[in-house]
């Protein structure tokens, strides 16, 4: 992912602070498809996600008076979209161990290999999709921050709400742990022969 | 720290190369125009509530009036008491 230029972004944020909505689009269209996809993998679910993104945006614009003139939007949108996951993963949570004779009235969730995974372009995206799904969701969190949003680890550290030294050991084990389920599978192998060349 | 300091490169590679998923055309409008309505009510409001003529008279005139009012009105009550008492 291309990140935002500085300049660029203050001025964004600047006219989006005066509540020029032509900047929020641009801003819309940049990161939407990227806030999304996070949201989806975290989630797992496209109902959920949709949600998730819809309060993600809401939230940017009630708030979007009070940014700071320095404010990150990568790092700001993700931190919301984060939270908002968070807190929707523990509310669900409590549904689950309160109620659980509701939640067998509502549909499962979809099981893999969904729609999603099928939709997958390659055989190495599924199986790196299926790994990331198989990891803990902090875990699938730094790496997807970190290595698909191209965040710096200082934006994902707080993103996350921890510290440099913490995110780096986190987004080691989560490394260890996609590798570990990435391993001695062909396609894999073939896309190692090839980084390698 | 960076990003290609192990021996799994590849697997971040392999993140870093994922498709992108977005919402529906119809979602993604949905979404705008109602985001385009609170960003234009958010700042109607902080415009209104900038205003020079509203905020002075909401933060100052205003409290002034009532305040004097009050004041007024506590002295004639204690005025006409003390007649009533005969001060």
């Amino acid at each position: 992912m291309t990140p935002m230029d500085r300049d660029d972004e203050r001025r964004l944020v600047a006219r989006l602070r005066s509540g020029d909505t032509d900047a929020f689009d641009d801003i819309y269209d940049a990161y939407r498809p990227r806030v999304f996809a996070f949201l989806l993998r975290m989630s797992r679910s496209r109902t959920v996600a949709e949600d998730l993104l819809d309060e993600t945006w809401l939230r940017l614009v009630q708030h979007a008076h009070t940014l700071r003139p320095d404010t990150r939007l990568a790092a700001w949108l993700f931190t919301v979209a984060r939270n908002l996951y968070w807190s929707y993963r523990r509310s669900s949570l409590v549904e689950e161990a309160s109620v659980p004779e509701l939640l067998a009235l509502w549909p499962s969730p979809v099981p893999w290999p969904s729609p999603f995974d099928l939709a997958a372009a390659s055989e190495l995206q599924r199986r790196v999709e299926r790994a990331l799904s198989a990891l803990s969701p902090q875990q699938r969190e730094v790496l997807l921050l970190v290595g698909h949003e191209g965040l710096t680890p200082t934006d994902a550290a707080a993103v996350c709400g921890i510290g440099a030294e913490a995110l780096r050991q986190r987004l080691s084990r989560a490394r260890a742990a996609l590798a570990e389920q990435l391993d001695d599978t062909p396609a894999v192998a073939t896309f190692k022969k090839g980084y390698a060349t | 720290m960076t990003l290609h300091d192990g021996e799994n490169d590849h697997h971040i590679a392999a993140i870093a190369a994922l498709k992108t998923y977005d919402v529906s055309q119809r979602h993604a409008a949905r979404l705008r125009t109602e985001c385009h309505a609170v960003l234009q009510t958010q700042s109607r409001r902080t415009v209104g509530a900038g205003s020079g003529n509203g905020t002075l008279f909401r933060r100052i005139i205003g409290p002034a009036l009532a305040g004097a009012w009050c004041l007024a009105y506590l002295v004639e009550i204690i005025r006409r008491a003390a007649a009533v008492y005969g001060f």
